[in-house]
C-alpha cells in the first residue's frame, strides 16, 4: 500500500442462503478501517455492473484501485477492469478478494482477513503464512467403510496408530452389503473381506465399533476427542460367536444391515464376516433393557463364556490424535419422496440396497429373486409381505434410473454410480432368471470409467431391453403393476406390466454431515457433501489443517476412486507424521496476525 | 419420414418472446408425456414439441396439432425434474400457433408486445365511445333522456324498430359479426393448412372428415376433452365461462328485441342472461384470482395477454349489469352514458380478441381436437407398420 492510493471497495453478495452467512456489513465496517481505503459499498445479489457507471463513480472519487470482494467476484473482473481503464487508471489495479478460493465462506474473520490482503495488494496465501506444527503420530479415522478401512490399513501398515471409529457394529460399509461389484463382477465379500480382516488382526489399529465422535477440540497436529461408546452389553474380549444368545433371544426387528428386508434379534451379529466377529445386543430391542430388568434376560444363562453384561453403560473416552480422516459415506435416497413410483405402498417395488441384499447369497433368500408372498405373521397378528423361498421369480424386471438424483425438486447431481449399478443389476436378473425380461429406464447412460463402457454392451448381449425415457409412475393393476414411461427414441408410450420395480436411487450426504461438520469446523458445497480445500489439486485436503476427507462423504464416486482417494490420504497423512516438518495449516491463522503479515509485506509488494 | 427438417436457430427466443423461457433445460426424460393424461397415441404431449422448439424445427411445430391437445393442468412442470416448465411450454406455443395462423400478423405484434395491445385496446375503446357518442348526437335521436324505441339516443333498430330494419345499433352488431367471422374464419383455413397439409400429417379423404364431424359441435359445447384431465375444478369454471359467453352472444345476436326494451323484465330471456352474467363474474373473479395469488401451477406465469382476458370480460360484465340497472330503474340518462362505456370495452374486446388475441381459442381448440382425431386412426396405423413390439430398443 502507498500513502497516496485510494481503494474502492466492492463486497458483493453472490448467490442464496448458504454463501451468503458472511455478514458483509461487518465486512465493510472493518474495510473502511483499514489504510488507504477511501469508500465502501455492498452490492445486492443479482447486481450487474455497469462499466459506464463505474468508471463516472472511479473518476469523480479518484479511485486508483478497487478491491472487489464475494464468493466468487472473479465473475466481474471484466466490468471493473474496463471502468478502470475508462477512468483512466490502471485494469491491473482491480484486485480481487475471493472468499471461496481462500476458504472464508464460513467465517467472518477470514474474510475480513482476505479483503485486507486485497487492500494491502499481498496475495492471501503469503500473508498467511504456513505454521508449521508438531504432530501427534496418532490418526483418527472416522467411517470403516472401504474408504475408511484402506486408509487405517496403509496408516497402520507403515507403523503408526490408527482409532478407527465406525458407528455400526461392524466395518465395511455399504460395500459389505453388495453381492457383485461392477464392473467386473468381481464378488464383493471376496475382495473387501480379507481387508476387514486385516483391519481385525492390525495390532496398530484401535477398532472402535458402536462409537461415535462426540467432541473435538485442539489445534491442527494434536487433537483432542472424546468418543462416545454405545454399550454393546457383551464383552468382545470374551465372546467367541457361538450364536446361542442369539438362537434364544426372544424380540425381533428389521436387520439394518439387510436393509429391513429380513429380521435380527436384539443378540444379533449384522452378517457372519462381520469384523470385530462378536455379538452384539441392541438395548433399543432388549427386553431385559427395556423392562428395566424385570424380564428376559434367558442369553446371560445361555452364554457359556459369561460374557453377556446387560447392565453395561456408554462410556466416553478421551484420545489425542494429530491427523482426522472424515470417511462418513453416504446415505441412499429415500425413494418414499417420490410418491408416483410406489414404493413403500407397492410391495415389489424396491430400492436398490434392498435388491442388493435381496440378491445376496447371505440375503433372506439366499440370493434367490422372487417377488414377495403375503404372510401372516402370528406375532403381530396381521398380513405382510415377505421375501420368502417359496416366492414366485418375476417374469418382467424393471429398473429405473436416477430416483432422486438429476432432479431439481430433491437432488440435482448425478449420483455416479447408480447407472453403473443398475446394469449390473440387469445382468444378475438375466444371469439368475434367464426367461425373465430385464428393463433399464434411463435418461443418460453414464458410463465412464474403466471398462464401464464395455460392461454396457456386455449387458445389452445378454438381452436386457434400454429404453432411453425415465419411467413416470407406477401403479396397482389387478394382482399386479404397471408401469408408465415414454421411450423417446421410438416416440412412444410405454405401459409395462411388471412383477418387480427396482429404483436406482441415488447417494446423498449422510444425516450427521451438518453436525460433524460444525463439530469438525469444515464447510459443505451447496448439495450438502463435505467440501475439500481446492477440487482440482487438493481433493482431499480441507481448510482445517491435518483435517481429510475420504470416499464418498465429499461427493459421489465408486469403488475404485474410493479407494484411490482412501490412499491418497493415507499419503498426506503420513507425510505429516514421517515429513519430519510437521503440519502445515493456516486454518487457525487470527485476523490480527493476517492482516499484520500483509501490512509488513506490502512495501515489499510495492517495489 | 425421412424429409429434412428446416432449422431455424432463432425459433428459441421468438417463442421466448411468447413466454417460454425455461425450455433449454429439458433433457428428454419423457417424465412428462407420460405424466400428462392427455397424452396417448398417436399424440404424446408434450416432450416432442419441447424437443422441435430445442431444435427450432418451425415448420413441424407450425403443423402441430398437440399444443391444443393440452389444457394446462400442470402436472407435467410439476413432476418435471429440470424445471423444464413444459405446460408454461404448451401455452406460449399455443400463442405462439394463434400468432402463425393470424395472416394480417397482428396477433404477434400483441403477444411480443403487452404495451402494443394493451395501447391497441385503449385506442380502439376511446374511439369506440367517441363515434358511439357522435353516432347518438347526430344519427340517432339525439335525445340522452331516451333510451329505448326508435327515438332513443342510441336506438337498437333503424326506423322501423323490429329485428330487419337497418340502421340502429344491431345493424352495427351484425357487420361486426359477420368481419370478425370473416377474420377468423381466414386463420381457421390457415391453421387448417398448416396442420393437415405437411410432411407429418398423413393423407386423409373426405370420409374421415365427415365421420369425425360430430366431435366439432361435441367438443365445443362439452368441453369434453378438458374434463378428462386428473383435476375437475378448471374444466368446470371453463365450462361455465364458455357457456355464459355463449349465451350472452345468442341472446345479443338473435333475442335482442326480447332484452332490450325496459323497463320490464322478460324472464324467459332474462333469466339467461342473468345466469350468464354471474357465470362471467364467477369465471373471470376466479381466474383473476388464481393468476394474482399464483394459485395453481398453471398460474405461476402470467403472460400480459392472459390478464388482458379476464379483465376485458369482467369489465364488460360490470359495466352491463350497471348499464341494466339504470335502464331498469328509470334513469335513462344515465342508462346511456354507461351503455357507451360498457361498449368502450365490448368492442375492443371482440375487434382485437376474436380474431388476434387470447379469445381466438374458442375456434382453434375444437378445431385442433376435430383435426386430431381425422388424423388419428391413419397416424395409428402408419406407428403400427413401423414397430411391430412396442417399446423394446433392443440393442443389437
Ligand atoms: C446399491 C448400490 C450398489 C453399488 N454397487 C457398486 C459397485 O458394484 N461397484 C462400485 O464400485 N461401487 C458401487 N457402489 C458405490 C459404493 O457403495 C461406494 O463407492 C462405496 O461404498 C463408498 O465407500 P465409503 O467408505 O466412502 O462409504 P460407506 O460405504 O458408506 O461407508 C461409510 C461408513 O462410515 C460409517 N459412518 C457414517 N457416519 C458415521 C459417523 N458419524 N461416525 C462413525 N461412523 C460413521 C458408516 O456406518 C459406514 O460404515 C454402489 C452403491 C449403491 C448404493
Ligand atoms: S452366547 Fe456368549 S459367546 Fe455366544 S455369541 Fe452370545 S455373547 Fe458371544
Ligand atoms: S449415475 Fe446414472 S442413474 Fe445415477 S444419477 Fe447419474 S445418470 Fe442417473
Ligand atoms: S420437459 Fe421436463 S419432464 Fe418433460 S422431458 Fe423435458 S425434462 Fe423431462
Ligand atoms: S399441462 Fe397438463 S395437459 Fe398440458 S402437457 Fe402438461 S400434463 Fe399435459
Amino acid at each position: 500500500m502507498s500513502n497516496h492510493s485510494k481503494v474502492g471497495v466492492y463486497l458483493c453478495q453472490q448467490g442464496p442462503a448458504a454463501q451468503s452467512a458472511i455478514d458483509l456489513r461487518a465486512v465493510s465496517e472493518y474495510a473502511r478501517s483499514l489504510p488507504g481505503v477511501s469508500h465502501v459499498e455492498i452490492r445486492p445479489t443479482a447486481w450487474v455492473p455497469d462499466p459506464v457507471q463505474l468508471a463516472d463513480q472511479i473518476r469523480r472519487s479518484g479511485f486508483d484501485a478497487l478491491v472487489v470482494a464475494g464468493p466468487s467476484p472473479g465473475h466481474f473482473k471484466p466490468a471493473f477492469a474496463r471502468a478502470m481503464a475508462e477512468a483512466g487508471q490502471s485494469p491491473e489495479q482491480v484486485r480481487l478478494a475471493s472468499f471461496r478460493e481462500h476458504g472464508a465462506l464460513g467465517s467472518l474473520d477470514r474474510a475480513k482477513a482476505v479483503v485486507a490482503c486485497a487492500v494491502h495488494n499481498v496475495p492471501f496465501g503469503l500473508a498467511a503464512k504456513l505454521r508449521h506444527t508438531v504432530v501427534n503420530p496418532a490418526t483418527l479415522v472416522i467411517g470403516g467403510g472401504v474408504a475408511g478401512i484402506q486408509t487405517a490399513l496403509e496408516i497402520a501398515d507403515a507403523g503408526f496408530t490408527v482409532f478407527l471409529v465406525e458407528r455400526s457394529p461392524t466395518i465395511g460399509g455399504h460395500m459389505a452389503m453388495f453381492d457383485k461389484t461392477f464392473p467386473t463382477l468381481d464378488c464383493a465379500a471376496c475382495i473387501l473381506t480379507p481387508k476387514m480382516v486385516a483391519v481385525g488382526q492390525n495390532a496398530n489399529i484401535k477398532l472402535m465399533v458402536c462409537s461415535e465422535v462426540q467432541q473435538v477440540t485442539g489445534a491442527p497436529g494434536a487433537y483432542q476427542v472424546k468418543v462416545l461408546h454405545r454399550a454393546t452389553r457383551i464383552d468382545a474380549s470374551q465372546c467367541t460367536a457361538c450364536a446361542a444368545c442369539a438362537e434364544v433371544c426372544p424380540p425381533r426387528v428389521a436387520s439394518e444391515f439387510d436393509v429391513g428386508i429380513a429380521e435380527r434379534r436384539a443378540a444379533y451379529m449384522p452378517f457372519p464376516q462381520a469384523v470385530p466377529n462378536v455379538y452384539v445386543i441392541d438395548g433399543e430391542a432388549c427386553t431385559w433393557v427395556q423392562s428395566g430388568g424385570k424380564k428376559c434376560g434367558v442369553c446371560v444363562k445361555k452364554c457359556t463364556k459369561g460374557a453377556i453384561h446387560l447392565d453395561q453403560q456408554d462410556r466416553v473416552e478421551e484420545i489425542e490424535v494429530g491427523n482426522i480422516v472424515v470417511a462418513t459415506g453416504y446415505d441412499v435416497f429415500d425413494a418414499r419422496r417420490i410418491e408416483r413410483y410406489g414404493y413403500g405402498k407397492l410391495p415389489n417395488v424396491l430400492s436398490a440396497l434392498e435388491f442388493e441384499r435381496l440378491t445376496n447369497a447371505s440375503g433372506p433368500t439366499g440370493g434367490k429373486i422372487v417377488t414377495k408372498t403375503k404372510k401372516y405373521n402370528k406375532r403381530k397378528k396381521a398380513e405382510e409381505w415377505v421375501f420368502d423361498l417359496a416366492g414366485a421369480a418375476p417374469r418382467n424386471v424393471a429398473i429405473i434410473h436416477c430416483v432422486g438424483s438429476r432432479d431439481t425438486n430433491y437432488n440435482k447431481y448425478c449420483s455416479r454410480v447408480c447407472c453403473m449399478y443398475s446394469l449390473k443389476f440387469a445382468h444378475l436378473v438375466k444371469e439368475k432368471l434367464p426367461e425373465s425380461n430385464c428393463y433399464e429406464f434411463f435418461i443418460d447412460m453414464r458410463a465412464f470409467g474403466k471398462g464401464y463402457e464395455e460392461f454396457f454392451e456386455r449387458i445389452k448381449h445378454e438381452g436386457v431391453h434400454v429404453v432411453r425415457g425415465r419411467s413416470a409412475k407406477v401403479e396397482a393393476r389387478g394382482d399386479g403393476m404397471v408401469l408408465r414411461g415414454e421411450d423417446i427414441l421410438s416416440d412412444q408410450l410405454v405401459e409395462l406390466p411388471v412383477d418387480m420395480v427396482i429404483l436406482s436411487v441415488g447417494l446423498q450426504p449422510t444425516r450427521e454431515t451438518p453436525e460433524l461438520a460444525r463439530m469438525l469446523g469444515l464447510s459443505c458445497v451447496d448439495d450438502g457433501w463435505f467440501e475439500e480445500a481446492n477440487y482440482n489439486i487438493e481433493p482431499t485436503g480441507t481448510e482445517r489443517g491435518g483435517i481429510f476427507v475420504a470416499g464418498v462423504c465429499q461427493g459421489p464416486r465408486d469403488i475404485p476412486d474410493t479407494v484411490a482417494q482412501a490412499s491418497a490420504v493415507a499419503a498426506s497423512v503420513l507425510r505429516s507424521i514421517v515429513g519430519g516438518h510437521g503440519l502445515e495449516s493456516r486454518g487457525d491463522l487470527s485476523l490480527d496476525e493476517i492482516e499484520k503479515g500483509a501490512r509488513d509485506l506490502a512495501p515489499q509488494m510495492q517495489a | 419420414m425421412a424429409n429434412i427438417v428446416r432449422v431455424n436457430p432463432g425459433l428459441g427466443e421468438e417463442v421466448q418472446r411468447f413466454g417460454a423461457d425455461d425450455v433449454a433445460k429439458c433433457y428428454h426424460c419423457g417424465n412428462c408425456s407420460a405424466t400428462c393424461p392427455m397424452s396417448k397415441e398417436p399424440f404424446l404431449i408434450p416432450r416432442k414439441s419441447m424437443r422441435y422448439l430445442q431444435m427450432g424445427a418451425d415448420e413441424r411445430l407450425r403443423g402441430n396439432l398437440e399444443p391444443w391437445l393440452c389444457y394446462y393442468c400442470g402436472e407435467c412442470s410439476d413432476q418435471c425434474p429440470r424445471g423444464a416448465e413444459p405446460g408454461e411450454t404448451m401455452m406460449s406455443l399455443r400463442r405462439w400457433l394463434t400468432a402463425q395462423y393470424d395472416f394480417t400478423g397482428i396477433s404477434r405484434l400483441f403477444y411480443r408486445s403487452a404495451a402494443v395491445e394493451v395501447g391497441a385496446v385503449v385506442v380502439l375503446g376511446l374511439l369506440t365511445g367517441i363515434g358511439f357518442y357522435l353516432a347518438g348526437t347526430y344519427l340517432g335521436g339525439g335525445d340522452l333522456n331516451i333510451y329505448d324505441g326508435p327515438r332513443a339516443f342510441l336506438p337498437a333498430y333503424g326506423k322501423g324498430g323490429s329485428f330487419f330494419s337497418f340502421g340502429g345499433v344491431h345493424t352495427f352488431d351484425w357487420a361486426m359479426g359477420v368481419l370478425l367471422a370473416g377474420l377468423l374464419g381466414i386463420n381457421c383455413l390457415r391453421m387448417w393448412y398448416f396442420t393437415m397439409f405437411n410432411d407429418q400429417a398423413p393423407k386423409v379423404g373426405i370420409g374421415a372428415y365427415i365421420s369425425k364431424l360430430w366431435v366439432l359441435p361435441w367438443h365445443f359445447i362439452s368441453q369434453r376433452r378438458y374434463s378428462e384431465c386428473d383435476k375437475k375444478t378448471p374444466w368446470l369454471v371453463h365450462l361455465i365461462m364458455m357457456l355464459s359467453y355463449l349465451t350472452m352472444l345468442i341472446l345479443i345476436m338473435f333475442f335482442l328485441h326480447s332484452v332490450h326494451y325496459g323497463p320490464e323484465i322478460v324472464w324467459q330471456a332474462h333469466a339467461f342472461g342473468y345466469l350468464a352474467t354471474v357465470g362471467l363474474l364467477f369465471g373471470t373473479v376466479y381466474a383473476m384470482y388464481g393468476r394474482a395469488n399464483k394459485v395453481n401451477t398453471y398460474h405461476k406465469h402470467s403472460h400480459a395477454s392472459d390478464w388482458l382476458f379476464p379483465v376485458l370480460i369482467f369489465y364488460c360484465a360490470v359495466t352491463g349489469i350497471a348499464q341494466h340497472i339504470a335502464h331498469r330503474t328509470g334513469f335513462p340518462a344515465l342508462a346511456n352514458v354507461i351503455y357507451i362505456i360498457h361498449m368502450m370495452g365490448v368492442v375492443p374486446m371482440l375487434v382485437l380478441e376474436v380474431p388476434f388475441g387470447k379469445w381466438s381459442h374458442l375456434a382453434y381448440r375444437p378445431l385442433a381436437i376435430y383435426f386430431a382425431e381425422v388424423q388419428s386412426p391413419a397416424l395409428l396405423a402408419q406407428a403400427r407398420a413401423r414397430q411391430s413390439a412396442p417399446a423394446t430398443a433392443r440393442a443389437a
